[in-house]
């Protein structure tokens, strides 16, 4: 009866619960014991070329169907070198490379088409924010400029700008881009030109190359479709030909091997200890800002639409068309971002951070619609819906250089700040610098682009490779000011100097009388509206000594 | 004045790249790159577009 007493039965129950902790314990050292006490056993000798012993489902289970997915995709779809021998481990090994590079081909692909659709995005923005009268003017300069910019990156513009990019290993290395002209100065090498794949002839037809050409060309396209934007309703369609030919086959170019090709921006991190070099993941400054540089030397050149400002300098508010398609081109362009920046990754097998971009992207996009529409709404007291629309642009503009290399919180700071920087850009454009800009292309891709390279510089997180100065390394943001200036004092003057001699040979601006009447059946022989009943436009005094 | 405005320019973007090979402080760097976009932008939306303003369609 005693041994019945609580105070036993607590110590039994004590004693068998320690019993039954340091059992395994126990166990487990025997067993170390045991397994030190054997020899090791001697590594096995598997040959590459051995035959695997290994069979999927047979025939007869495959023609029952697999509705649950689980037989598809087995052993027997290993593609053995020597059918009569079978599968051996070399396929194997060859079979999974394959896959991972087939996998970065497909994402790089797939992400160039939806870019290829921003096209459209661009396109019916651009139209809505212009006149009816230049509606057909306005869609065939965005229609055509991806032709006259796919043939000229065809015929020069993908060697100069990725011609020595050999080295790419999410595509399998593009080996045959190999050529770059460099000069040697101050005791480096900086690398000025792609030399190889002109015309994508000789080694370069490869089929590593032609993915990267598909990829940068959509880019470089979405750089020429801007500068439609910021001249429209007055630029000559031939001297818009010769200026998109230009761009597309070296101004673009230029700037994007300098930093994407392997130029000298991208090696300021090797040479004089910048960081990591120029970065710019998906193209804040060699797309948006390169396309607004000669934006803005267009705007210069062809002076503003007549109308628009008064005699003391005050400027006219013009209205678009039609917000409808200029708020659907806005929800295209934001789609066609997710090809935009994850692509940029050139892979997803080994590239995983894609989700992060992608988050990141969509973040600074809706953030900048809200800086947006609080400015317009405190300062108008509405908000502005073409405003919206830029605002998520210039959040998107700006999150395209960093995208890679933020958090998501900075994601959402970076886009806000683009959100509020794109109205008060517009309004200094518009009303202090007296510059024409339909669309507001200089502001959302202009200041935008030239922010969201800066943004690198300070909010790189380092956990890709970069960081910036709120992380600890200022070094990184004096490269990216040295793009910025880049652009400023280098591709600026070129485009600025191009589209000059254009204005000198061919002539930039359409007559007053065309200007007036609306672009459509002067430039293009067909209104885009014919059923419309377009209104008189008064001609303001000062028209006849536009032409 | 338009070959001014494109010459400050250009001056701007100089302005850092001279800084890069005779400092190595990123001090100074910073201060050099800061002060040539300053020059760049004035030559640009300074004085290249004051040029093109003196004769802008709605002035006359």
């Amino acid at each position: 009866m005693r041994f019945w007493q609580p105070r036993s039965l607590r110590c039994c129950l004590a004693a068998f619960v320690l019993l039954l902790c340091g059992l395994p314990a126990w166990a487990q050292s025997q067993s170390t014991q045991t397994n030190g006490a054997q020899a090791a056993p001697a590594p096995a000798t598997i040959s590459l070329d051995t035959p695997l012993k290994v069979s999927g489902p047979s025939p007869d289970d495959l023609t029952a169907g697999d509705p649950s997915g689980t037989k598809t995709g087995s052993a027997n779809d290993v593609v053995a070198s020597d059918p009569k021998k079978g599968v051996t481990l070399t396929d194997l090994v060859n079979q999974v490379g394959q896959n991972r590079i087939g996998i970065n081909f497909t994402w790089t692909l797939v992400c160039g088409f939806l870019v290829m659709f921003m096209q459209a995005g661009f396109a019916i923005v651009e139209t809505g924010l212009c006149r009816a009268k230049n509606a057909n003017h306005t869609m065939m300069m965005n229609f055509m400029v991806y032709g006259f910019g796919l043939f000229a990156y065809w015929v020069c513009g993908f060697a100069i700008q990725m011609g020595s990019a050999a080295g790419t290993a999410m595509l399998g290395g593009a080996s045959p881009l190999n050529g770059e002209f460099a000069i040697h100065l101050l005791g480096h090498d900086w690398g000025l030109i792609g030399t190889r794949g002109f015309f994508l002839g000789g080694a370069t037809y490869d089929v590593g190359v032609m993915v990267l050409f598909l990829f940068q060309m959509v880019f470089m396209d979405t750089a020429l479709t801007i500068v439609t934007g910021s001249v429209a309703e007055r630029w000559k369609y031939a001297a818009f030909c010769v200026s998109s030919i230009v761009l597309g086959a070296f101004t673009y170019p230029l700037f994007a091997h300098w930093a994407w090709g392997g130029g000298w921006l991208a090696k300021l991190g090797a040479n004089f200890g910048l960081g990591a070099g120029y970065a710019d993941f998906a193209g804040s400054g060699v797309v948006h800002s390169v396309g607004a540089m000669t934006a803005l030397a267009g705007a210069l050149i062809i002076g503003p639409r007549i109308g628009k400002y008064n005699r003391d300098g005050s400027a006219n508010a013009i209205p678009g068309h039609d917000i409808v398609i200029v708020l659907t081109g806005c929800f295209i362009l934001a789609f066609g971002w997710f090809g935009f920046n994850p692509g940029s990754t050139l892979g997803a097998s080994g590239a995983l951070r894609i989700s992060t971009v992608a988050v990141d992207t969509m973040l600074a996009g809706c953030t900048g619609s809200f800086g947006a529409v609080l400015y317009m709404w405190i300062k108008y007291g509405k908000p502005d819906a073409s405003m919206s629309g830029n605002g998520l642009l210039a959040g998107l503009v700006a999150i395209t250089a960093p995208s890679g290399y933020v958090n998501t919180r900075d994601a959402c700071i970076i886009g806000i700040i683009a959100g509020l920087l794109v109205c008060l850009s517009v309004e200094f454009v518009d009303r202090v610098l007296r510059i024409d800009d339909p669309v507001g292309a200089i502001s959302v891709h202009g200041a935008c682009g030239l922010f969201g390279v800066v943004s690198v510089g300070l909010f790189a997180d380092g956990t890709n490779t970069v960081k910036g100065l709120f992380y600890g390394d200022p070094g990184q943001l004096v490269a990216q000011l040295i793009g910025v200036v880049t652009l400023l004092g280098v591709i600026f003057p070129i485009t600025y100097g191009v589209n000059l001699l254009i204005d000198i040979i061919i002539g930039q601006r359409v007559s007053a009388e065309d200007e007036l009447e609306g672009l459509d059946i002067p430039e293009m022989g067909a209104l885009c509206y014919p059923e419309f009943v377009l209104k008189h436009q008064p001609v303001p005094s000062g028209a006849a000594a536009a032409d | 004045m338009k070959l001014a405005g494109i010459l400050l320019a250009v001056a701007g973007w100089l302005i850092p790249m001279v800084g890069l090979t005779v400092t190595s402080s990123n001090a100074a760097r910073l201060t050099l790159c800061l002060l040539g976009i300053a020059v760049a932008l004035f030559g640009i939306l300074g004085v290249l577009n004051k040029a093109h303003q003196k004769h802008a369609i709605w002035k006359v």
